[in-house]
C-alpha cells in the first residue's frame, strides 16, 4: 500500500448509544475487522480504507439523517456501510442520493423496495443487504406448515394467533403472516392485534389469546427484554401451542431474563451467521480479535457488507467521493452483478429492488439467496439450535416442554 | 482362314466384354450377375463396396445371402433366418425392396431374371430420396395436425368458456338489481375473477391446441392446492347456487407438485361436469393422502355413470344419452380434455360411480416440497404488503395538482385514498358511509381552514378520528393555532418520510405524536 495515497473514507451509521447499543458495538467491531483484513491485503487498489463511525443513538429519522449529513459533508465518505437503523423510514436516502455515494444497510424494510423502484436513477447507490421484513410472514407460515406436513408436530387445530408490536416492522410482519396463513391451511383466530410497545405487560393479551385456543401464537414485537417478559408471563400458565417470537429472542438478553422459560421458543432471522465451516472460522477469528464475549452473529453484517463493497469498488476501478456519480455508478453496477457468498449466506441483489432475496421463500436455490433461518431455544445456556431450512440446519425441532406430546396423525389428510 | 476368323471373333468378343465390364463399372448403381447355377458371374465395384464382407466371382448366391445376414449391416425385416430362407427361395424372381443399412444409408435392392435361368441384381442408394419423402410426410402430418388442432381448439374454447360466461351472466343480472353496496362489491369482485378465469382459460386452451401438436411442455412447480380451490369456488359458486346445489370445498393442507394451470383445468372440468349432472344434493371437492401422493376427488350426488360408459366418458365428443336427447349443453369435450391433460402430466385419473347415487372423479398428484411452494407474493410492494395497506384515508386538498400528487404517493403505500377538494365534498364522502381511519387536511382551504373541516368531520363521524394538517403557511401564529387544536402539522412541501412517520404514529403509536412534530 502506498503511504502517499489518501485513504478511502467509509462511513458507518451505528447506534453506539441508546437501546440498540449492544448491536451497535458489534456492528462497529464487524467494520473494524473487515477494514483491518482488507487493509492487510492492500486496501482498495493501494489505498487504505478508513472507517468513520457516526452514532445514531435512538435511530430516529432526525438522528440518522444528521449522521448521514455529517459523514458526507464533514468526512466526504465514499460509502456508508451499516448494520441496521430502525425508525429512519428512509429519510437518510435523500442526503445520500443527493451526494451520489454508495449506501449499504440491513434495515430489513419493505419500503426500501418502493423507494428504490420509485426512482431507480436517483437511488442507484442504495442497497439493502438483507431481505425485507415482509418475507418473515410467508417464511414463518411455510415453516409451521413444514413442521405440520412433515409430521414433526401435530397441531391441535388450524388456529393461529398473531400479536404485533406497534413499530412498522412488527406490523408489516404481522400482516404478511396473516395474509399468507389461509393458503397454507391456517385460520386466524386472533389478531393481528397491535400492542403499544415497548411494554413488559403481556398478561391481558395472553389471556385473550388463551380464549381462542390457538395451535400457534406469534409475537412480532422484537425487543429482547419485552419478549422475555412475554415468555415468562406466558409460562405462568402455558397454552398448548407453539410460540414464535420475532428476532429479539435471539439475543442473549432474552435468555438472560427468561431463563428456563425460554426453552422451546422458536425465533427466526432473515440474516444470521451460518454454522458451516466458513461461519465457524469467522466466529473463531472474530472472537480471537475482540474477545469471547463478542457476538459474531451480529458483527458479521457490517463485516460482510464492507467486504462485498470493497470487491465491487476494486472491480469498478476505485471508489467515488461525494459528487462522483460516474464512479459510484460503476461500483453500484459491480455490486448488482456480483453473487457474493458471505458468512451469512449469499448476497445477490435483485435487479429492481436492490435488496437481497430470501431463501427459500423467494429463491429456491440456496446459492442465490440469503437463508431465512429458524432457531429453537433448546437449552437456554447454549447457543440457539438452527432447525431450518436445509441445507443450513444443524439440529431438529423438539416439542416445547409446555406442550402435550401428540403422535403424528395416521388419518387421511382430509380437511 | 476359319481360325483367323475365329480369332478375330474372339478378340472382338473379348473387346466387347471388356467394354461391357467398363460400362457396368460406370453405372451409378451396384450390379451383380448371377448364373443359372446360382454362382456369381460378375459384380461391379459399387456392388462389392456396399458390403463389408468380400464377394469373389464364383461365390454361391446362398453363401452371399448367408454372409449378408451374418454381417448384421443390414436392418432386415423380420427374423434374419426367415429372410435368408425367403431370399434363397426367391432366386430368379422379379422383386425389389428398400433396406436401411447400419450406417444410415437406405439402399434399394432389385432383382430380375435373366435369360437362361440366371438373375441380375441392382443396388441403388436412395437415401436422399427417402429422406425427402420422410420430410414431406412429416410436413404433411404436421399441417394436418395443426388443422385438427385448430378445430379442437375452437370446440374446446366453446365448451370451456361457457362456464365462467354463465357465471358472469348470472352475476351481471344480479348486480343490476342489487342495491346493497357491499353485496354489489362482492359480485363485482366475483365478476373480475370470472373474467380472469376466462383469460386463463383462453391461455390454457391455446396451450391445448399446442398440446395436440405436441408442442406443450408442462411447467411443474410446488404450490398449495388451496389456491386452486379458492379460484374454483369463485368460478362455480354462483352456478351451483342457481341450481340449488351445495358446492363444498374441503380446503386441503399440503403442497403438491405439478403444473398448476393444467391441474386447475382438470379440476375445473370435473366440477363443471359434477354441477351439470347433479340435480339435487352436493358437490364436494376434497383430498385423500396416499403415501407421497394426494388424491383430489370431486364427489357428486348426481345421476352417475353406467359401467359400460366408464371408459367412454373420456372420449372426445362423448355425451350421455340423456344429454344428447335434451340437447342441453356441452360438446362432450370436458373429460376428454381432462384425459389428455392428465396423460401429459402423467397423473392417474379415476372414476367411481353408481347409477342414481353419484360419481367420484379423481386425479392423483404427487406431494411437493412446501419450502418451494409458490405463493402470489413474489411481486411484493408496499401497495400490498406495507403497514398502511388497505387503510382508508380522507384527503382534503383544494389544489388539484397537489391533491393528485398526494393521492398518488399515498396509493403507492397501499392506502385507500378518498380525496375531496373542500369541506362539502369531504362531508359528502363521510355521509356515504366510508369508514375513515385518518384525515389529512390542507390548512388554507377556500373559505374554511383545515381545522374547521377536521372538526366538522369528527362531529359527523361521532369519533375523534386521527387527523393531521398540512400547510404551506409557516407563520408561527398559524402553526400555534393548529397545535392548540391538538392537531399535528406538516409543512409543505411534505417530505414523504416525515409524512410516513406521522401517519404511523397517528394510527399505531399515538403516544409518540408530540415527539414527531415539525
Amino acid at each position: 500500500m502506498s503511504a502517499d495515497l489518501p485513504p478511502v473514507p467509509i462511513g458507518s451509521m451505528i447506534p453506539l448509544t441508546g437501546p440498540s447499543a449492544a448491536d451497535g458495538a458489534e456492528f462497529r467491531k464487524g467494520m473494524i475487522f473487515a477494514v483491518e483484513e482488507l487493509n492487510a491485503r492492500g486496501g482498495l487498489l493501494g489505498r487504505r480504507f478508513e472507517p468513520i463511525f457516526a452514532d445514531t443513538c435512538r435511530q430516529t429519522a432526525e438522528e440518522v439523517v444528521a449522521a448521514a449529513r455529517w459523514l458526507i459533508e464533514k468526512h466526504k465518505v465514499h460509502a456508508i456501510i451499516n448494520g441496521y437503523n430502525i425508525g429512519a423510514q428512509n429519510s437518510e436516502y435523500e442526503p445520500i442520493a443527493d451526494a451520489g455515494i454508495i449506501y449499504v444497510h440491513a434495515n430489513t424494510l419493505l419500503q426500501h423496495h418502493d423507494t428504490v423502484m420509485s426512482d431507480p436513477d436517483r437511488y442507484f447507490g442504495c442497497f439493502m443487504a438483507d431481505p425485507a421484513d415482509y418475507w418473515y410472514g410467508p417464511g414463518f407460515i411455510k415453516f409451521i406448515s413444514w413442521l405440520r406436513d412433515s409430521g414433526q408436530w401435530t397441531p391441535n387445530s388450524d388456529r393461529l394467533a398473531i400479536i404485533s408490536g406497534s413499530k412498522p416492522y412488527s406490523i408489516v410482519i404481522a400482516q404478511s403472516m396473516a395474509a399468507a396463513a389461509a393458503d397454507y391451511g391456517w385460520r386466524l383466530c386472533f389478531g393481528p392485534r397491535i400492542i403499544q410497545t415497548p411494554t413488559n405487560q403481556w398478561r391481558d393479551v395472553i389471556e385473550q389469546v388463551r380464549e381462542t385456543q390457538p395451535a400457534v401464537v406469534a409475537n412480532t414485537h422484537f425487543y429482547a427484554g419485552d419478549l422475555a417478559y412475554f415468555q415468562r408471563q406466558f409460562m405462568e400458565k402455558p397454552i398448548d401451542c407453539l410460540v414464535y417470537l420475532q428476532y429479539g429472542a435471539m439475543h442473549r438478553t432474552f435468555t438472560d431474563i427468561a431463563q428456563e422459560a425460554s426453552v422451546g421458543v422458536i425465533v427466526s432471522s432473515v440474516i444470521g451467521l451460518l454454522r458451516d465451516d466458513m461461519g465457524k472460522r469467522f466466529e473463531a477469528r472474530y472472537n480471537a480479535r475482540f474477545g469471547e464475549g463478542s457476538t459474531a452473529g451480529i458483527g458479521c453484517q457490517t463485516y460482510s457488507n464492507m467486504h462485498h463493497y470493497a470487491v465491487a469498488a476494486a472491480m469498478a476501478g476505485g471508489s467515488g467521493a461525494p459528487g462522483d456519480f460516474e464512479q459510484n455508478r460503476k461500483v453500484a453496477f459491480a455490486m448488482k452483478g456480483m453473487i457474493y457468498r458471505s458468512v451469512q449466506g449469499v448476497i445477490r441483489y435483485h435487479p429492481q429492488w436492490q435488496a437481497v432475496q430470501p431463501y427459500p421463500v423467494v429463491t429456491h436455490d440456496p446459492s442465490l439467496g440469503m437463508p431465512h433461518i429458524f432457531y429453537q431455544i433448546q437449552d437456554h445456556r447454549r447457543p440457539l439450535s438452527m432447525i431450518a431450512p436445509e441445507p443450513y440446519n444443524t439440529e431438529r425441532f423438539v416439542l416445547p416442554p409446555w406442550m402435550s406430546g401428540r403422535r403424528p396423525a395416521a388419518k387421511p389428510a382430509v380437511g | 482362314m476359319a481360325e483367323a476368323a475365329s480369332g478375330a471373333t474372339e478378340r472382338a468378343d473379348a473387346a466387347a466384354l471388356s467394354e461391357l465390364r467398363a460400362g457396368l463399372e460406370a453405372v451409378p448403381a451396384g450390379v451383380a450377375i448371377w448364373s443359372a447355377d446360382r454362382a456369381l458371374s460378375y459384380a461391379n465395384q459399387r456392388f462389392r463396396r456396399t458390403f463389408e464382407f468380400p464377394i469373389a466371382a464364383g461365390v454361391s448366391f446362398d453363401a452371399f445371402v448367408g454372409d449378408l445376414v451374418a454381417s448384421r449391416e443390414w436392418l432386415l425385416p423380420g427374423a434374419p433366418e426367415e429372410w435368408e430362407r425367403a431370399e434363397r427361395a426367391d432366386f430368379g424372381r422379379d422383386k425389389q425392396g428398400d433396406y436401411v443399412l447400419a450406417d444410415g444409408r437406405v439402399m434399394n435392392l432389385s432383382q430380375a431374371p435373366s435369360e437362361g435361368g440366371g438373375m441380375v441384381q441392382t443396388l441403388t442408394d436412395v437415401t436422399s430420396v427417402k429422406r425427402n419423402e420422410g420430410a414431406l410426410r412429416e410436413a404433411k402430418e404436421a399441417a394436418e395436425a395443426t388443422d385438427e388442432a385448430k378445430s379442437r381448439f375452437l370446440r374446446a374454447a366453446n365448451h370451456d368458456l361457457r362456464q365462467p360466461l354463465a357465471s358472469l351472466k348470472i352475476l351481471i343480472y344480479n348486480c343490476m338489481r342489487e342495491a346493497d353496496e357491499t353485496h354489489r362489491a362482492e359480485m363485482l369482485h366475483a365478476m373480475s375473477v370470472a373474467v380472469l378465469i376466462m383469460e386463463d382459460l383462453l391461455g390454457a386452451l391455446l396451450q391445448i391446441g399446442q398440446l395436440d401438436a405436441g408442442r406443450i411442455q408442462p411447467r411443474v412447480t410446488s404450490f398449495q392446492l388451496s389456491q386452486i380451490f379458492e379460484r374454483l369456488d369463485i368460478q362455480f359458486r354462483h352456478q351451483a347456487q342457481e341450481k340449488g346445489l351445495r358446492l363444498k370445498f374441503v380446503t386441503p393442507r399440503g403442497t403438491v407438485a405439478t403444473d398448476r394451470a393444467l391441474l386447475e383445468r382438470i379440476l375445473s372440468n370435473f366440477v363443471a361436469n359434477a354441477i351439470r349432472f347433479t340435480e339435487v344434493g352436493t358437490v364436494l371437492v376434497g383430498c385423500r393422502k396416499e403415501g407421497r401422493l394426494l388424491r383430489i376427488e370431486v364427489v357428486d350426488t348426481g345421476r352417475g355413470v353406467r359401467d359400460e360408459d366408464r371408459e367412454r366418458v373420456f372420449e372426445e365428443f362423448y355425451r350421455a344419452a340423456e344429454e344428447r336427447r335434451g340437447q342441453k349443453s356441452g360438446l362432450g369435450l370436458g373429460l376428454n380434455i381432462v384425459k389428455r391433460l392428465a396423460d401429459l402430466l402423467e397423473l392417474p385419473v379415476r372414476l367411481r360411480s353408481q347409477v342414481g347415487r353419484g360419481s367420484i372423479f379423481s386425479v392423483t398428484v404427487p406431494l411437493g416440497n412446501i419450502w418451494h411452494s409458490e405463493g402470489g407474493e413474489i411481486e411484493i410492494s408496499e401497495m400490498v404488503g406495507g403497514e398502511f395497506a388497505g387503510t382508508p384515508v380522507l384527503l382534503v386538498e383544494d389544489d388539484d395538482i397537489l391533491r393528485r400528487s398526494m393521492t398518488q404517493l399515498l396509493q403507492r403505500w397501499g392506502i385507500e385514498v378518498h380525496a375531496a377538494a373542500d369541506e362539502a365534498e369531504a362531508l359528502e364522502l363521510g355521509r356515504s358511509g366510508v369508514a375513515i381511519s385518518l384525515i389529512i387536511a390542507d390548512y388554507n382551504l377556500k373559505s374554511r381552514t383545515g381545522i374547521d373541516v377536521v372538526r366538522a368531520l369528527r362531529q359527523q363521524f361521532g369519533v375523534e378520528t386521527p387527523a393531521m394538517i398540512v400547510t404551506a403557511d409557516a407563520e408561527p401564529r398559524v402553526l400555534e393555532s393548529i397545535r392548540e387544536e391538538g392537531l399535528p402539522v406538516l409543512i409543505k412541501p411534505v417530505s414523504p418520510p416525515r409524512l410516513r412517520v406521522l401517519m404511523h404514529n397517528l394510527l399505531f403509536e399515538p403516544g409518540l405524536i408530540f415527539g414527531s412534530r415539525q
